[in-house]
């Protein structure tokens, strides 16, 4: 065995892209409920498609405890969400009755904010939840990773870390990166062996640099432009500083990727190592939506020449009826429904092949840039982490299913 | 027929290269290295398990079938992984069940069990709490907001019956608008209503009648084409008006809010775009309670009696409407969400029988001007 294990990713994109096809147009005609099994069945591919050391990782999740979770998270959320809208109603009720103009649209205002803070807890609860979930189903060389319960603890941790991100407007933001990601990594597991974050959150602040210059670039071109009476400044400065706040965010992201896994040790003797590229992750994302856009573009026109295809069929039916050399009885309406057909047919597959395409252009490719840049030293150490016993995971991730959140896998 | 492949067993992260041999007559697959226990480890063929939706199609990873889940499946913690393409063709042709996925015993109950209280939670929030929750709600949302609201409910009404643009199906003339403010003004001055009422004539040959939220209410064309006495317009509009100021529509349709929510996460649609739609859609079908429904037929008929306007409209549109539905029967008629047309025409019938003196609401050219202001 090798002293240092690299990342590798070996997902194709045909069999995965024709695997998600199949899943989601299962998922669409069982009006969304093959979803489970969806998700869990490109999670397999996904993770058996990683590997270290030529030893795959393995997904072991089910469909049928993601119905189940679901199941169980949908009762909790009908009584909780029912008690909460009923309080909020009845507090509604001495809001709204305010008689002064401002003093109601406050309140109107505070009711929107309470309604997102009531949801809010459970949006982080169902995060880790999510997390801890997927940790626990996945193995590597047949032994479990997994993490401790602690979701109600990450949920306030959460809820104050945010808080202070958002009164410092944002200055806060790599503590609260930093130490979020820290609680869950430290309660995370491989086997017997525990995972710990190490290192300092002042560390992430260079990784927000392209954000800074994008903020210092709209806001020094908006009062130049003022001040010069030129829009054109003030737009053009915006403008590329909206796009280029877009990629200092991407670049903070990887950037606290690579910081953070190189913090990280396990069993307090494997250390990481990582180099994902800001560039690499953009150009994926940039060529993926070009494909996506492309073959939309391909989609329309095909719907476009089986409509006049579908149509030509109807005028050379009336043509011929008008020229009198056949009867009424030639005139063939079914080529207007036929053409309808394919074109709801045509649109179904166009809706469907953009989500494949998306995950396999965009989502599987920045996976294996991010797999293959991870380096895994002092390796021998991992034979001597001994198996953990299974995590029973009583709501699977049920909660953020009902709450729709977790993104692309 | 002997390979290596890689052995875990599921207790260490020990990786064993072990050799692997085929014995068809006992029907197992031998797995041999010193470091197993006794040296040699036999997979019987039939318990055998691959795994499914591998990206690699170089190998095969396989375990054993399992009497316990101990993750999700029922699957042994053992991995082998087998790469030599034609021990895996051997595998794959003599284990018939290497793709089979096994249940444990005792899902089917769970699965019922979890389906039944998520159904019956979900019962209880849509029929029990929802409803009591929007007949509070519905006395205490104040007028402006239920005003906004029901605007906001007949716009996505309009949509629904194929207006592009806001406004688009909105019908309007001179003489129709002011046969249609006399109608109204006849109707409600004797009685008095709380709402401001705000009704419109939507372009379209649907025979029907809607009540939205905060005094919206939608005549479309097809109801007052078929109508054939100004009383009877009259008396569809007091019915209607009878379920603005009864807050049934804002009932309603706050309940309905509410059941699509829920029904959103049911179906992994969160974000709650179908709300709208789906309030709208249920103004398009408004189905009230029978007691609502008879308590608006009793408002409406005290307010034609108020503003001296005989019943018999009421009567001879009910059966007029029965007359339609049988000619077209796939057209959306306004008593087909209005049931015991029948039983309702005869109230009306033996309630106009004590009506003293009566007027018609419209002249005759008055009600021709609201018959055409579509046109």
């Amino acid at each position: 065995m090798s002293s240092a294990i690299t990342g590798q990713y070996h997902g194709k994109a045909g069999p995965l892209f024709s695997l998600y096809f199949k899943t989601a147009f299962l998922t669409l005609i069982t009006l969304g409920f093959y979803r489970f099994w969806a998700k869990t069945r490109i999670r397999k591919y996904i993770w058996s498609a990683t590997s270290g050391d030529g030893d795959s990782f393995e997904y072991t999740g089910t469909g049928l405890e993601k119905l189940l979770g679901f199941l169980f998270a949908i009762v909790v959320l009908a009584i909780y969400l029912g008690i909460v809208q009923m309080a909020l109603f009845f507090f509604g009720l001495n809001l709204f009755t305010e008689p002064r103009n401002e003093i109601e649209a406050l309140a109107q205002v505070g009711a929107i904010y309470i309604t997102l803070l009531a949801v809010l807890p459970l949006l982080l609860f169902a995060t880790y939840r999510a997390r801890r979930y997927k940790t626990a189903r996945t193995r590597w060389r047949g032994l479990r990773f997994g993490m401790d319960n602690g979701a109600w603890g990450y949920v306030w941790r959460a809820l104050g870390h945010w808080f202070l991100t958002a009164i410092t407007l944002g200055i806060l933001l790599p503590r609260q990166t930093f130490w979020l990601e820290k609680y869950m990594t430290d309660r995370m597991w491989y086997g017997d062996a525990k995972f710990e974050q190490t290192g300092r959150w002042q560390s992430l602040y260079p990784g927000l640099k392209h954000v800074l210059f994008a903020v210092l670039l709209i806001g020094i071109g908006g009062a130049g432009g003022i001040f010069l009476e030129s829009p054109f400044i003030a737009i053009s400065s915006a403008f590329v500083g909206y796009i280029w706040l877009i990629v200092g965010g991407v670049y903070y992201r990887i950037y606290t990727f690579n910081v953070l896994t190189r913090a990280r040790v396990l069993d307090g003797a494997v250390t990481f190592d990582s180099g994902a590229r800001t560039g690499r992750v953009i150009a994926i994302v940039l060529t993926g939506i070009a494909a996506i856009i492309g073959a939309t573009i391909v989609a329309v026109l095909v719907m476009g020449l089986v409509l006049m295809a579908a149509l030509g069929l109807n005028f050379g039916s009336a043509a011929s009826l008008f020229g009198g050399t056949s009867g009424p009885g030639d005139i063939n309406p079914a080529g207007g429904i036929l053409g309808g057909v394919l074109i709801a047919v045509l649109y179904v597959v166009l809706i469907l092949g953009l989500g494949g395409l998306s995950l396999v252009m965009i989502t599987q490719r920045i996976i294996g840039h991010v797999v293959s840049s991870v380096v895994v030293a002092n390796a021998p150490h991992l034979e001597q982490v001994r198996q953990r016993a299974a995590d029973q995971g009583a709501d699977a991730e049920g909660f953020a299913d009902a709450l729709d959140i977790g993104g692309a896998i | 027929m002997e390979e290596t492949a890689r052995y875990f067993d599921g207790e260490t992260g020990l990786r064993l290269d072990a050799d692997l041999s085929l014995d068809t007559a006992a029907q197992v697959l031998t797995l041999c290295h010193p470091a197993l226990p006794q040296g040699v480890q036999h997979w019987p063929l039939n318990a055998l398990r691959a795994l499914t939706d591998q990206a690699r199609t170089d190998q095969l990873v396989m375990t054993l079938k399992a009497g316990h889940s101990y993750d999700s499946g029922l699957i042994d913690t053992a991995r082998l992984t087998v790469s030599d393409a034609q021990m895996i063709r051997d595998i794959t042709r003599l284990c018939p069940d290497l793709k089979r996925r096994d249940v444990a015993p005792g899902t089917a109950r769970r699965v019922v069990t979890r389906l039944g209280l998520a159904v019956g939670a979900l019962a209880m929030m849509i029929f029990v709490i929802l409803p009591a929750m929007a007949g509070t709600m519905a006395l205490i949302i104040p007028i402006e907001r239920e005003v906004a609201w029901g605007k906001s409910i007949v716009r996505q009404m309009e949509r629904i019956l194929g207006g592009t643009e806001a406004g688009a199906l909105i019908c309007s003339s001179p003489e129709g608008d002011a046969a249609l403010q006399k109608l109204t003004d006849r109707l409600i001055q004797p009685t008095g209503v709380e709402y401001d009422l705000n009704i419109l004539v939507m372009n379209h040959e649907m025979v029907n009648a809607f009540a939205a939220p905060g005094g919206q209410i939608v005549l479309v064309r097809g109801l007052i084409e078929a109508a054939e006495t100004p009383d009877a317009v009259g008396a569809v509009l007091a019915h209607e008006i009878a379920h603005v100021e009864n807050r049934d529509s804002t009932r309603g349709a706050l309940r309905a809010a509410g059941s699509a929510g829920l029904l959103g996460m049911v179906l992994g649609d969160f974000a709650g775009g179908t709300v709208a739609v789906a309030m709208a859609e249920w103004v398009l079908s408004s189905s009230y309670t029978r007691e609502a429904e008879a308590k608006a037929d009793l408002y409406a008929l005290t307010m034609l009696d108020n503003a001296g306007v005989t019943t018999t409209g009421f009567a001879d549109f009910f059966d007029s409407l029965a007359d339609i539905e049988s000619i077209m029967p796939d057209l959306p008629v306004y008593m087909s969400s209005h049931p015991e047309t029948a039983e309702r025409a005869d109230a009306a019938r033996s309630f106009a029988a004590s009506q003293g003196q009566t007027k018609p609401l419209l002249t005759d050219a008055e009600f021709k001007a609201l018959q055409e202001i579509c046109d």
